[in-house]
């Protein structure tokens, strides 16, 4: 076997092709994933146990399964119930994008609710108290004392997630879609040199996780810009 | 100490045992789902036309084999990394392919078909037999990734909107779902577990029999690593055999009603 270093300065253009799916499944999985956390998180939270029930069963389901295999119950296993094939759901099940975005953003919803959770929970109590005898109403406490520690406490765990996400993508090349991975599986396909190749597709990934962790260092100065460091 | 003896006179009489036959191992990579071609049944032995062939010529040339599963688009990968020394996985014999590794003589026909829908009345080819681009545009056509159907589509019809996929089953599974159009395969395979089964009974073929010798080659070999002439010459040598025999013939007709051999292929209907 010779090892064939041009090859991977020539596959990187080509797998770049992908690249812009890879971010766009990132950020539109990632944001979906958010909304719905936050949902889940209030849930979870809430004082009344059939809020709080759902909430956990939901976390345990999506944490509890591969992330390939509830990709593949959305892509090939709800198709089989023909009366899914005939409902306004169909046109968006029917492409491997939404599918591959659902399930992403399903998958991450589970696990940003419960790293927000830690946030939340994380918020010193004599702060909350110290609202209550300003007299700020509860709207008020949870907008001004809990929700910006809250966020800053989970910051960290946050922009895991989000490397975990961005590695997540790739496993839509299995239903199909041309992603980075796809791409490079599709070259290795016709070069039959799977080393190079995706080498070439790591070196991607690793720039796009170095801008991914630049970006959270930032932010995580930015919102503990009050907090002086000893 | 009683037991101790045992087990070392049990040792040596398996060594002496296996000693005079001195049988050479060869491991054969091929995909394990490609039923009837090579797949296991549900007692998880190794069956259908490619095991058949790969046995036959393992005892004309008096070797065992071993069998590895490998996904397809890592098969000439992993032969290229010694993961296993034949392919024997209906695998055309191509110019392309043929750069990087060596083939037997055909042992099977290399053909592909276009499957579609019986509703949509489709009119995808000309009276030569030749793809109609404009037929195709807003088309989902679906093929399998790194096959020889890959690159006939990608020099015929380079405007498709073309879907890759891992495997035969997943591609007719999108079909039957209406995720793509068409999709081009294997016509005996094809015949055999989709288009007689209820799942494809709303299906049919929608082109000719697409064989071109640029992109099919002259049909399904046996892939080697390069400079393994000797043992190239072995198989070859069985292959025929096998063809003259009738071996070959008998093969194709456990699993097909009609035969797969290049002499007497005569098509799918």
């Amino acid at each position: 076997m010779s090892f064939d270093f041009a090859l991977i300065a020539t596959s990187l253009p080509k797998i770049l092709q992908g690249l812009g799916l890879t971010l766009n499944l990132l950020v539109v999985s990632t944001l979906l994933g958010l909304l719905l956390a936050v949902g889940i998180l209030l849930m979870r939270l809430s004082q009344h146990a059939w809020l709080v029930w759902p909430a956990k069963a939901y976390i345990y389901f999506f944490r509890g399964t591969p992330l390939l295999v509830q990709l593949f119950i959305i892509y090939y296993g709800l198709p089989q119930f023909g009366l899914l094939r005939h409902s306004f759901l169909w046109p968006l099940l029917r492409e491997p994008y939404w599918c591959s975005v659902i399930a992403l953003a399903l998958n991450t919803a589970a696990y940003v609710s419960e790293i927000l959770r830690g946030g939340v929970l994380g918020v010193d109590k004599g702060l909350i108290e110290a609202g209550k005898a300003l007299g700020l109403t509860k709207f008020q406490r949870a907008s001004r004392i809990t929700t910006p520690l809250a966020v800053r406490l989970a910051l960290p765990a946050y922009s895991n997630e989000i490397v975990s996400m961005l590695k997540s993508t790739a496993l839509a090349s299995t239903v199909t879609l041309m992603e980075m991975t796809g791409v490079a599986r599709t070259i290795v396909a016709d070069t039959f040199a799977p080393y190079e190749i995706f080498i070439a597709a790591t070196i991607i990934y690793l720039v796009l996780v170095w801008f991914i962790q630049t970006a959270f260092t930032l932010i995580e100065g930015y919102a503990n810009r009050h907090v002086r460091k000893g | 100490m009683k037991f101790r003896t045992g087990l070392l006179a049990a040792a040596l009489l398996g060594l002496t045992a296996a000693l005079p036959a001195q049988a050479e191992t060869l491991r054969v990579g091929m995909e394990c789902t490609y039923a009837p071609f090579n797949y296991r049944t549900p007692d998880g032995q190794m069956a259908g036309y490619d095991v058949d062939v790969a046995q036959g010529i393992a005892e004309r040339i008096g070797v065992d084999l071993e069998y590895v599963c490998q996904e397809w688009d890592g098969m000439i990968p992993a032969l290229l990394a010694s993961k296993f020394d034949l392919i024997v996985a209906s695998l055309s014999i191509t110019e392309e392919r043929k750069q990087k590794i060596d083939f037997s003589i055909p042992y099977r026909v290399s053909i592909g078909r276009i499957l579609g829908a019986k509703d949509a009345k489709l009119m995808l080819f000309d009276d030569a037999g030749q793809p109609i681009p404009e037929a195709f545009k807003g088309l989902r056509f679906g093929v399998e990734r790194a096959s020889t159907y890959s690159k006939w589509l990608e020099a015929k019809l380079p405007e498709a909107e073309v879907v890759y996929y891992d495997s035969n089953q997943s591609m007719l599974l999108d079909l039957q779902n209406g995720r793509i159009d068409i999709a081009i395969t294997n016509p005996m395979k094809a015949y055999l577990d989709f288009l007689s089964k209820d799942d494809g009974a709303g299906f049919e073929f929608v082109s000719p029999a697409i064989d071109e010798v640029k992109y099919f080659g002259p049909g399904v070999g046996v892939g080697l690593r390069k400079g393994n002439d000797e043992l190239l010459k072995r198989i070859d040598k069985a292959l025929a055999e096998m063809i003259k025999d009738g071996s070959l013939e008998k093969y194709s007709h456990k699993y097909f009603p009609f035969s797969i051999q290049p002499e007497n292929w005569k098509g799918v209907d």
